[in-house]
């Protein structure tokens, strides 16, 4: 008789603290629960509190990886594009977050990890390891990033420039990549109040586009952004 | 078993001032071994880890009988959890929500009064239960239509219930017993004291080996050595049962000291086969949540029925 072979999780020696900011994560029932259960409290609190009103819906493709870019005013904006994707895909949806933030400590990694299924970025050495990380990610079909080019928040509601890691992830890729902007987000929650306020949320999803035609020299990098930059803004009406 | 009986009782004071003493008595030695430049670091994180596992089962045991088999089930879901990872079966996830299911059934049917007789747990539904859950972790290569490699997974998944969920989980419907406090406490202490005599034996005297081929740590020193203070221990903390005859306490010695190293020894060679060294990372310092209850799954429901045939349900 043939004995029998085993298949152990690669993590079985990562402690917990250690786990939560590992990736790509090891899927697990209860976080799946916990992140289901979330997602639909969030997408009542957005409909209720913030009366978000989804604009574009029908431009989120249909199957296939995509990448969703949005401007950065406030927490609310990665709950937003959440609540905007199909409730089947919220396990393959990762928003990329920053890992000196998000994933400071335990508590904070556990939220980011289980509940926004956030991806840790590394903002420091341009994000090299992370931007592989991205393009390794969006090889799987069906899997979703949510990206912020800007990098942070903004304090002033004008729109920071895109840095560059969105270009070097969509140049010469087949990637979809969706512009988003979402408007009354900075005075729903701007950055450093405790709590977000009953302000209204307005999320519009533009059309796909695909630079896969360009090369992956640092002129097309930069035209990508510049690209995008510009139609997340024209999304917007020009600024918020 | 309540706050209000925890605080009125004096076994539940007695042994908070025994495993009190024992910390604090161990945390001395070690201190004074680190003043004296000796390298204690993994011993440290040993102890810094009972640090943290002693008050929280102390305080689950205090807040009473619900708590206490809330606190058990969930032990064994993290168990099957763990032991699911490390053979593989966690990517299969029908029989791991089948088996997770059923451990917290397993709770709520302890937690339930008997409908028949009103007493509290609902004993024979227990007992019962794995012929309920066999036959449903046997439905599901049925139900999904598939036969390859589904042996394997059904054989993981049944023993997976009745070692880690059922078996272990007689330690929770203990909390159903008029003496409970005096039974979960005395076994939770012994089977931990038996496991730190196995060890400081084998490390003192320790010359041949007990199971070269499953534990290769573990010595025929050490064994005895814990054998013989697991049968020492029921006579000094016969207050625990005070009801207990002499035959009653030395065979609650002979559960608690080959029974606590069996299970430690099962544990080993399922790690062995599957290649793996710990069950998983959960405590510091001490590995998985299974690398430290292993002992207490042998021990708890012959501990149990033990107490059932010779005292009957009180």
């Amino acid at each position: 008789m043939d004995t029998w072979k085993y298949h152990p999780s690669p993590g079985i020696d990562t402690p917990v603290s250690e786990s939560l900011r590992g990736f790509p994560r090891e899927p697990g029932m209860l976080a799946y629960a916990i992140r289901s259960v979330a997602a639909l409290l969030l997408r009542a609190w957005m409909r209720t509190y913030h009366r978000l009103h989804i604009e574009g819906r029908e431009n989120l493709p249909a199957k296939g990886s995509y990448v969703l870019v949005c401007n950065h005013t406030s927490h609310l904006d990665t709950l937003c594009l959440l609540s905007s994707v199909p409730l089947r895909s919220i396990h393959n949806c990762f928003p990329a977050a920053a890992a000196d933030y998000f994933f400071s400590s335990v508590p904070r990694s556990a939220v980011s990890a289980v509940l926004i299924n956030a991806l840790p970025f590394d903002r420091k050495a341009k994000g090299a390891r992370s931007l592989a990380l991205c393009s390794a990610l969006l090889k799987t079909e069906g899997n979703i990033l949510i990206l912020f080019p800007e990098g942070t928040r903004t304090t002033t509601g004008a729109m920071g420039r895109f840095r560059s890691g969105i270009g070097r992830l969509a140049a010469g890729s087949d990637l979809d990549i969706l512009p988003c902007h979402l408007e009354g987000g900075l005075r729903a929650w701007p950055k450093g109040k405790l709590l977000p306020r009953p302000r209204r949320l307005h999320l519009r999803i533009g059309q796909a586009k695909n630079y896969r035609h360009l090369d992956r020299s640092p002129e097309s990098v930069k035209a990508v952004c510049a690209d995008l930059e510009e139609r997340v803004a024209r999304l917007g009406g020009g600024a918020e | 078993m309540s706050i209000d009986f925890a605080i009125n009782s004096p076994v539940f004071l007695r042994y908070l001032l025994i495993v009190g003493g024992l910390l604090l008595f161990a945390g001395v030695v070690l201190g004074s071994l680190r003043l004296a430049g000796r390298n204690v670091a993994s011993p440290l994180r040993t102890y810094r880890g009972w640090l943290i596992m002693i008050p929280i089962v102390l305080g689950t045991l205090f807040l009473g009988r619900e708590a206490t088999i809330l606190g058990v089930t969930l032990l064994a879901a993290v168990g099957f959890k763990e032991f699911a990872r490390a053979t593989g079966l966690y990517e299969d996830w029908w029989m791991t929500g089948i088996v997770y299911l059923a451990i917290f059934a397993l709770g709520a049917v302890s937690l339930v009064p008997d409908p028949r007789l009103g007493s509290p747990g609902w004993y024979g539904f227990f007992m019962a239960s794995p012929v309920f859950v066999i036959a449903l972790i046997l439905l599901v290569p049925i139900v999904r239509n598939r036969s390859r490699g589904e042996l394997q997974k059904v054989a993981l998944a049944i023993l997976g219930f009745i070692y880690f969920g059922w078996m272990f989980m007689h330690l929770g419907f203990l909390a159903n017993t008029g003496n409970a406090y005096g039974y979960l406490l005395f076994l939770v202490f012994a089977v931990e004291i038996n496991d730190v005599a196995a060890f400081t034996f084998g490390r003192m005297f320790g010359k041949r080996k007990l199971r070269e081929r499953i534990s290769p740590n573990k010595t025929l020193a050490g064994s005895v050595g814990a054998i013989a203070i697991s049968l020492v221990l029921p006579w000094l903390l016969w207050f625990s049962f005070p009801h207990f005859s002499p035959a009653l306490l030395v065979l609650t010695g002979l559960i608690v000291g080959v029974g606590g190293q069996l299970g430690d020894l099962v544990i080993s060679y399922i790690k062995r086969d599957i290649g793996i060294k710990d069950m998983g990372a959960t405590i510091h310092g001490h590995g998985g949540i299974l690398d430290r209850v292993d002992s207490m799954i042998f021990v708890a429901p012959i501990f149990f029925h033990m107490v059932r045939w010779f005292n009957g349900a009180g």
